[in-house]
């Protein structure tokens, strides 16, 4: 399949997957109904309040944050040279979660900055455990890719420890049931005032890795072969590395940790598309998006009206396809 | 092939034999002693005699004891339990999780508690350690008075607890009587949640509280997290779960997409006494006064 026809086939199913979306909620609504919503928005009308102010920019955000966690899963994969690596792996997801958990339970006042007391905190902690998983992988100023894996499981064990702990010690039920419920990942608080931030970040992040792509693949082949062909591999890591925690921070803070697509989604696209190539950045961050779109759909018309935690959906409908097809294409990840 | 060892082999039937002695003794002393209740979920609860020694491990279920028996009957609670003040002169036993030492030592004939707050394993484990667990269950206003004849039967103090009871049922029929006509009945929606959405589903007590002031609870059975969509559609009347400063603080301002709902448009937002509101126990009647302040002020 030519990239352009694959390309044109992933936007259609996520137009599809979209007016689909916009169909499922408490209110009663058809094609026509979400129609006139758009076309002739009638304050007065509930029914069109709900399309356009809590269905669409939910549908959004799923879109946004499942592009952002196949990007940076694809980002870290090429960056480490391993097809193990995602921003789980390395940290990057559960140090975000660590910075939120910390606003939720009342450690730090959140009168400063209000609502965006988490994200920022997200962003915050996505950045300190990405820099000790980072340093932690350098030997003799060269950066061991197994050994930062390591480092990252390590890291990781440990925020999901401070997690537990904090869990344990808090004695504020209300505060546990939001932890808990925010863990499993969640659409349902997205708003058009959210939105920008992670949609921000994402869409810099494609630029400007649209811009380093040559890098990023011979980067692919190997760190020596990319250093004598003049890549500048210590400064595209740190591109890297910024834009990962930067992009996983925003995703995490608005939706939670949301774990599989950036390991998995990377992988399918190489699986449908190729392992080299200039248009797979783009494609694994489509794909991600409507991956998403898909599984908030289903959650939400398995179980109406909350849904099921997305991360739960992500895992069940997402590994039988992808081993799928690992059986199926039969390919490897070249490093 | 090996020979079975002689006292393997004979060991079942020194087993019968054993249990048919030692039953015939047994069975006449337990006879005298031993009662068998049928808890509110149905279980066999057996006691060795008349309870004397007891105590709750939900802070409801301790207020229900302290309204119907003799403080000193009552030999612990948990470390939730604040309501009534004698409560607080008890030991504390830790019931999440559990902890079974304090309890064996505090020696309860007989301990209640509250569907939902204790888990059937927990339950399981006390029985093996010979303090019987008995359950009770409420979804109405009247549940929770049978519940409280209940514990005088039980206790042998029946006659406070049916003094109680008329009481509080006939305080409860005045209130009625004063809202029967209410045209279109209030539709209440009680937060019991704010991140994720909670609320106070219909099978709660807090439906029958709202049917006896004439009002009806805008939710349907749900013990799930909830949509804004969800309670957009529902549109209440009337919100309970917090002052309006409160709810502007940390409802409204995470979801100003419900600044839409009738409740919101002409401020009938209020606070009820968050135990008074969750706790199935005999304050159920301050409780519906309270919510009759709210709903016809």
């Amino acid at each position: 399949m030519s990239r352009a026809v694959s390309f044109i086939i992933a936007l259609l199913l996520i137009l599809v997957v979209l007016v689909l979306g916009l169909q499922v909620g408490s209110f009663e609504s058809d094609l026509g109904t979400i129609a006139n919503a758009f076309l002739h928005y009638d304050a007065a009308n509930t029914t069109h309040f709900a399309i356009v102010h809590l269905r669409l920019p939910r549908l959004l955000l799923a879109l946004v944050v499942g592009a952002s966690l196949a990007l940076s899963g694809y980002l870290m994969q090429a960056m480490v040279n391993n097809g193990l690596a995602d921003p789980y792996l390395l940290g990057t997801a559960s140090g975000a979660s660590l910075g939120a958990i910390i606003v939720f339970f009342g450690f730090v006042p959140v009168t400063v900055l209000g609502l965006y007391m988490p994200p920022v905190f997200a962003l915050l902690g996505a950045f300190a455990v990405t820099l000790v998983v980072v340093a932690l992988g350098y030997r003799k100023r060269q950066l061991i890719p197994s050994q930062l894996l390591l480092a990252g499981i390590a890291i990781s064990s440990l925020g999901t420890a401070m997690v537990g702990l904090l869990t344990f010690l808090s004695d504020s039920e209300s505060k546990l049931r939001t932890v808990i419920f925010w863990s499993m990942g969640s659409f349902e608080r997205a708003s058009w005032g959210m939105l920008p931030y992670p949609a921000t970040a994402l869409l810099l992040a494609l630029l400007l890795f649209v811009y380093y792509q040559k890098q990023l693949n011979i980067l692919l082949l190997g760190e020596e072969r990319a250093q004598a062909l003049g890549v500048p591999v210590a400064q595209t890591r740190w591109v890297i590395l910024a834009t990962v925690s930067v992009v996983t921070g925003f995703a995490v803070a608005t939706s939670g940790p949301i774990g599989f697509v950036g390991l998995i989604i990377p992988h399918v696209t190489r699986g449908l598309m190729g392992t080299t190539g200039q248009a797979n950045l783009l494609f694994c961050a489509f794909v991600g998006g409507l991956f998403m779109l898909l599984c908030d759909l289903l959650s939400r018309l398995i179980y109406p009206p909350a849904g099921l935690p997305i991360g739960i959906i992500t895992s069940f409908f997402g590994v039988p396809f992808f081993v799928y097809l690992l059986i199926r294409k039969n390919y490897a990840f070249k490093g | 092939m090996k020979k079975k060892p002689r006292l393997l082999y004979e060991f079942p039937w020194m087993l019968c034999l054993w249990l048919a002695l030692g039953s015939c003794g047994q069975t006449k002393q337990e006879t005298q002693k031993q009662l068998v209740l049928e808890d509110d979920l149905g279980r066999e609860v057996t006691l060795n005699g008349q309870p004397e020694r007891v105590m709750a491990l939900a802070p409801s279920m301790t207020e229900m004891l302290f309204a119907v028996l003799d403080s000193s009957a009552i030999v612990g609670r948990t470390q939730n339990d604040d309501y009534p003040a004698a409560a607080l002169t008890k030991p504390v036993v830790n019931n999440y999780p559990m902890d079974y030492e304090q309890l064996l030592r505090l020696k309860p004939d007989l301990v209640f508690t509250v569907e939902g707050i204790t888990p059937p394993d927990v339950a399981e484990r006390l029985k093996e350690l010979g303090i019987p667990v008995y359950y009770q269950k409420y979804a109405s206003v009247e549940d929770i008075f049978r519940g409280l004849e209940d514990i005088g039967r039980i206790m042998d103090r029946e006659e406070q607890a049916t003094l109680l009871t008329d009481s509080l049922r006939r305080e409860v029929a005045q209130i009625a009587a004063r809202h029967r006509q209410e045209e279109p009945p209030l539709r209440v929606l009680g937060l019991a949640g704010y991140d994720p959405i909670y609320v106070y589903g219909s099978s709660t007590v807090i439906s029958d509280k709202l049917r006896i002031l004439g009002a009806e609870n805008a939710a349907d059975e749900t013990f799930d997290a909830l949509t804004r969509e969800f309670i957009l559609k529902s549109n209440p009347d009337v919100l309970l779960g917090g002052t309006p400063q409160e709810l502007e603080r940390n409802f409204f301002s995470i979801y100003p997409e419900l600044r839409k709902i009738k409740a919101y448009q002409n401020q009938r937002l209020y606070a009820p006494d968050f135990d008074l509101m969750s706790r199935p126990s005999p304050r159920v009647v301050e409780s519906i006064r309270e919510l009759e302040k709210f709903l016809y002020p």
